[in-house]
């Protein structure tokens, strides 16, 4: 029986073709979606786990299988998706309020009220008294909180986020997936958050999609039932994270 | 430690401060220097003075020489003023819109490696040697850096950039005028430097061929009567101009891009 609400994800595959001959990025990806949850995809290296993300908010093509939102087939943008980017992508020439409220402004919506919610979400996200900062002014951490900030602004039902991560330092990155886990339980929005690290997929996600490198295909699915906030030392934890770890592709 | 890095840095302002004069100060030591053994090349600091308070004194033309700086300056303020809106305009057009760049783009690339200072023959041949076609000069040498920066600067903005404005929704308008444009004002802002210095030499370059005012005028005026002084006289105001247009531009970048310093 096919899934009337939310995304449904099937045999997604991408091959690029060019003059060297072709390549498969990703291949035969199906998974579902469930309404409020926080979806880890963990795959090593250069897995293609953007280039599935891409496809799935829309600004990729697929060469294969299909999306499915809401019973209807997704092609293209919508609106219900929104997303945080892997670089940080910030417009450089913004104020950290005019990068936060960007989202609304290209929607029409009146100045005042589009600030509103910028401020709320920049409250949100820890970032009051910066409003006017340009983003070279900012730490990576203070960047990659307004990149949420602005993909929150957006309101969207899904919200994916591309190893956001990535580019932090450990101790900022710690305080990130609290933050980011204190941030998901005040809005409840549905998740999909890509990281290659095996511990944040472990401490962050309701469920693991475990990819594999290249071409990414799902490898194993892992619920983690562990009550938040979760112990990265706990006994529990580290036996989840070593048997996905045991199971992972090295990447190169 | 902290008292002995700030002293290096004063040294070291000190000595930043007086390299430019150093410099400026060894140039002058040598005209006078060539200046003494060959004297029939070049005038002596008191003829060049003489000269200089001459132009106030007897005029050229009836304008005396900030007359004729204003002059030149006002054709390329003109030419400027069009340089840049059409510039970034077609510039702009070219280089996001792929219909355009493929019926202008090949003109473009013809026109692209003419020399400014090849037109002025056959404007002079149509337009005679009023104010317009000297305008017309120096529109044609600064309007093209424009469109080549602007250009370069449209096509080159980061993929990423465009796919935050697609996924937030915007449209095709949206997407130039709020990602795609700004993201390449640095670089147009290089163009409109570049045509600055460009319509600069293009002005004298006109004005030498045909004009009763202007800084080039001068230059022929002076050339023409064997008056060396008056020649070197607009020679130093060119440059001292040219280096005021290259200041008041670099901070005018500051002031438009705040981000990109």
């Amino acid at each position: 029986m096919e899934q009337l609400n939310g995304l449904v994800v099937e045999n997604l595959s991408k091959t690029f073709y060019s003059s060297e001959g072709y390549f498969t990025a990703v291949e035969d990806v199906s998974f579902t979606l469930n309404d409020g949850e926080f979806l880890v995809i963990l795959g090593p290296g250069r897995s293609g786990k953007t280039v599935l993300l891409n496809m799935i908010v829309g600004i990729e093509e697929k060469t294969g299988g299909r999306i499915l939102y809401n019973g209807k087939e997704k092609t293209g943008i919508h609106p219900d998706f929104g997303m945080v980017f892997q670089s940080l992508s910030l417009m450089p020439f913004k104020t950290v309020m005019e990068n936060v409220e960007l989202p609304l402004k290209l929607r029409g919506v009146s100045k005042k009220e589009r600030r509103k919610t910028a401020q709320h979400y920049i409250e949100l996200v820890g970032l009051n008294g910066f409003e006017k900062s340009y983003p070279h002014e900012l730490s990576g951490g203070m960047k990659q909180r307004v990149g949420i900030a602005r993909a929150y602004t957006a309101n969207p039902k899904v919200l994916i986020m591309d190893e956001p991560f990535g580019q932090l330092d450990a101790q900022t990155r710690y305080a990130m997936q609290n933050e980011i886990l204190r941030i998901w339980e005040a809005e409840r929005r549905t998740v999909i958050f890509v990281t290659n690290n095996i511990e944040e997929a472990c401490y962050l996600g309701d469920r693991i999609i475990l990819l594999s490198d290249c071409p990414a295909k799902v490898k194993a699915v892992y619920p983690i039932d562990l009550p938040r906030p979760r112990n990265m030392v706990a006994q529990e934890f580290l036996r989840i994270r070593t048997t996905i770890s045991d199971n992972t592709d090295l990447a190169i | 430690m902290f008292s002995n890095a700030t002293k290096r840095t004063t040294t070291q302002k000190i000595i930043y401060i007086i390299l430019p004069i150093l410099s400026l100060l060894l140039i002058v030591m040598a005209y006078a220097f060539v200046q003494r053994k060959l004297p029939m090349l070049l005038p002596d600091a008191a003829g060049l003075w003489n000269r200089f308070t001459k132009t106030f004194t007897n005029p050229i033309k009836n304008v005396n020489l900030i007359g004729h700086i204003l002059a030149s300056l006002r054709r390329v303020m003109i030419a400027l003023a069009f340089a840049w809106s059409l510039g970034i305009l077609f510039g702009v057009l070219i280089g996001w819109n792929r219909v355009f760049k493929a019926l202008f783009g090949s003109i473009f690339e013809l026109f692209r490696p003419i020399p400014p200072i090849a037109w002025i023959p056959i404007i002079i041949m149509w337009f005679g040697i009023g104010e317009f076609p000297k305008i017309l000069i120096v529109f044609i040498g600064s309007f093209i850096p424009v469109v080549i920066n602007t250009e370069d600067g449209i096509r080159l903005v980061e993929k990423e950039y465009i796919d935050v404005g697609r996924v937030f929704g915007a449209n095709r308008t949206q997407l130039l005028m709020e990602f795609v444009v700004p993201t390449a004002l640095p670089a147009i802002f290089a163009g409109i430097r570049t045509s600055v210095s460009s319509a600069w030499t293009v002005v004298l370059a006109a004005e030498m061929l045909g004009a009763d005012h202007g800084v080039g005028a001068l230059v022929t005026r002076g050339w023409n009567a064997g008056d060396m002084a008056l020649v070197f006289v607009s020679i130093i105001c060119i440059g001292i101009i040219g280096a005021i247009l290259a200041y008041v531009l670099n901070k005018l970048e500051k002031v438009v891009s705040p981000w990109n310093n």
